[in-house]
């Protein structure tokens, strides 16, 4: 796939976060879907074709790895990425495909999107 | 007998008339006078009556005075008593002599002269009283030092007893006059201080134990005289230089002129506790950060992406773009800064298997003086491998402060129970491990149960952070589990329990976040877990 066929929906409860990094996924030429929460991201991968999920960790009500196993139980296939603010890795964080730091550089950010896609043959 | 109990007089006479005569005049010395008409009658009267004075004749018809004063001084038991020969016969020196060697006592020829006579019966008479009430008191002294002779051995027994009680005791336990001077020095003083007991007896011993009071020594002193106790903390030096700090209790004894002083060597469980604080600190610094890092994080990364957005903007110039250019690499910096600083500590990146019975038997080992000379009961109840996935460090500190907490809250003793079993959450795969830890200590008021795991709140005054429950806590939401304490209190006896819950990580989670809960059920039965 072509970097512009891919869609990536963008998890994050904080707004002005969310939508700058939306905005840079769109830079490097991904489609981009955002939701504000865990049960909007459900929603939005009933109502979507989505290639990758990008979520924040900490969210109130239900978090970036509980999204995690949510997806994968029914959707063992989709690529999930968990991004957070928290200097530490969360003790159950392989049950995504990846973890990244925010403030490890938006270079950081594509490199593991790419790597990912790239182990799920979604992209050359 | 007491002083004027009349004795019995035998007199023995085979003519009635002068047995009358005799009577006639000793009657008026109050004795009691017996009257015998044969030697036969005369042995008769000694062996029932207690006879002070015996008056014979000398010659009578059936045996002759000699003869039966022989056999009078056969018996024992009339050794001594006074016999008085009364003879018609002109008496030679010789036979007065046989008659001394026969037994009597006196010779008193015939006619017999009243006054003679009565004075001489009234001397034996007194004589014999006399010696009565030495005998009586003789028994008397022999009964009452036979009863002192067993007091005294029954408290020396005791005093025996303690003497060795003191010297089971592992406490330094001296005594000491009002100068400092040392008086007794036990096994266990000789231990702490490496002194022996006769290097020491005699010397000044807070001169040589170099010892450092917390207050001034007026103060102290003052204390003790007052109320006749004081406690407190010590530092001393050991004799080959080491420092120990002691819980020292002092005692006015012996009418306020010796003090008897318990020490307890406390050196090890303050660096245990001092180890406790530290590692809480840190931990506590740890969450903090953690909090921080969060906190600064997000606006950062909005901040990193916002300039790399703004680095191919169109309607930047070259300078602008420039600027931009160095903002992100301030801005790299700063990243690399909160990395560096608010990271939590981690021995390693990757979570291992921990198995939670044997970390803590490792926490008791650390209390086992206190939990083996602090009274308590230790009762262990390992149900399950109780394995977690996780970081060693982390998990140890917060079973080191709840063990600590329990160890601390029975400071009589009592009893301290670990639980470690599994058990199914509802729509859960695999089972929790469960710990639960309570003691019978001094339970937790409900006032203060809602704030137990908020930071800086402590009840243990001087000596806690306040911090323990906070972090561990902390901790335990990290794991995604879940702590929370009941403390109960029934017909008199308290319980606390603590139950950790750590869900096995592979399990779903469900919808509900980790928290925290409190509560308390006082003034009730609480319920077996």
């Amino acid at each position: 796939m072509r970097i512009d066929q891919v869609t990536i929906l963008c998890v994050d409860d904080e707004d002005t976060p969310r939508i700058i990094r939306a905005l840079m996924l769109r830079k490097r030429g991904y489609q981009v879907i955002t939701a504000a929460s865990a049960a909007e991201a459900i929603q939005a991968l009933d109502n979507n074709a989505i290639d990758l999920i990008l979520t924040d960790q900490m969210m109130p009500t239900m978090s970036g790895t509980e999204l995690a196993k949510a997806v994968k139980a029914t959707r063992p296939q989709m690529p999930v990425i968990l991004i957070s603010g928290m200097n530490e890795i969360p003790l159950d964080a392989d049950c995504a495909d990846a973890f990244v730091s925010k403030i490890g550089g938006p270079e950081l950010l594509f490199a593991t999107i790419n790597e990912v896609l790239i182990t799920y043959r979604l992209t050359e | 007998m007491s002083e004027r109990d009349p004795a019995n007089i035998l007199m023995v006479d085979d003519q009635p008339g002068k047995l009358m005569s005799y009577e006639v005049i000793l009657k008026d010395l109050g004795e009691n006078l017996i009257q015998a008409r044969t030697a036969t009658e005369a042995l008769e009267h000694l062996l029932h009556h207690d006879v002070a004075v015996v008056l014979m004749d000398v010659s009578m018809p059936e045996m002759d005075g000699f003869e039966l004063a022989d056999m009078i001084r056969q018996h024992p038991r009339f050794q001594k008593t006074a016999i008085i020969f009364i003879s018609a016969v002109h008496l030679t020196d010789l036979d007065r002599i046989k008659a001394y060697q026969s037994g009597a006592v006196d010779y008193i020829s015939v006619p017999v002269v009243p006054e003679l006579l009565r004075a001489k019966v009234s001397v034996f008479a007194e004589l014999y009283r006399k010696n009565r009430q030495l005998e009586r008191l003789n028994r008397e002294l022999e009964d009452r030092v036979a009863e002192r002779t067993e007091q005294l051995r029954q408290s020396e027994d005791q005093l025996r007893e303690r003497a060795d009680l003191l010297e089971l005791a592992t406490e330094a336990i001296f005594v000491r006059d009002l100068d400092g001077i040392v008086l007794y020095w036990n096994s266990g003083a000789e231990a702490l201080y490496g002194w022996r007991r006769d290097e020491i007896l005699g010397k000044p011993v807070h001169r040589v134990l170099k010892t450092v009071f917390p207050v001034e020594f007026d103060e102290m002193q003052d204390t003790l005289a007052r109320i006749g106790k004081w406690n407190g903390s010590l530092i001393q030096f050991t004799r080959d230089g080491q420092e120990v700090t002691v819980a020292c209790r002092k005692a006015l004894k012996a009418g306020g002129r010796a003090i008897l002083e318990i020490n307890r060597d406390i050196t090890a469980q303050l660096k245990a506790e001092d180890a406790l604080r530290k590692t809480e600190r840190l931990a506590a610094m740890g969450r903090v950060a953690g909090i921080i890092a969060h906190e600064i994080n997000n606006p950062l990364e909005a901040i990193i992406n916002t300039f790399y957005l703004l680095r191919d903007n169109s309607s930047l110039d070259e300078e602008a773009r420039y600027l931009t250019q160095l903002g992100e690499q301030e801005l790299l910096r700063v990243s690399h800064i909160t990395r560096q600083t608010l990271g939590f500590y981690r021995e390693s990146q990757s979570p291992v298997d921990v198995a939670i019975p044997a970390l803590l038997d490792e926490i008791l080992e650390l209390q086992s003086r206190r939990i083996e000379f602090g009274n308590i009961i230790l009762e262990k109840r390992y149900r399950s491998r109780g394995t977690i996935r996780g970081f060693p460090v982390e998990l140890r500190q917060v079973f080191l402060n709840l063990l600590g907490n329990a160890v601390q809250a029975m400071p009589e003793g009592g009893k301290l129970r670990l639980h470690v079993f599994n058990s199914t959450r509802l729509g859960g795969r695999r089972p929790d491990v469960r710990i639960y830890i309570s003691d019978t200590g001094v339970g937790i008021e409900p006032e203060h149960a809602k704030h137990l795991f908020e930071p800086f709140f402590t009840t243990k005054s001087a000596k806690g952070t306040g911090l323990g429950l906070w972090i561990s806590k902390g901790i335990i939401q990290k794991y995604g589990g879940t702590i929370r304490f009941r403390s109960a209190s029934f017909r008199g006896l308290k319980m606390t329990c603590f139950q950790v819950i750590l869900p096995d990580i592979d399990v779903p989670t469900s919808v509900e976040t980790s928290a925290a809960s409190g509560s308390t059920a006082l003034a009730g039965v609480s319920n077996a877990d």
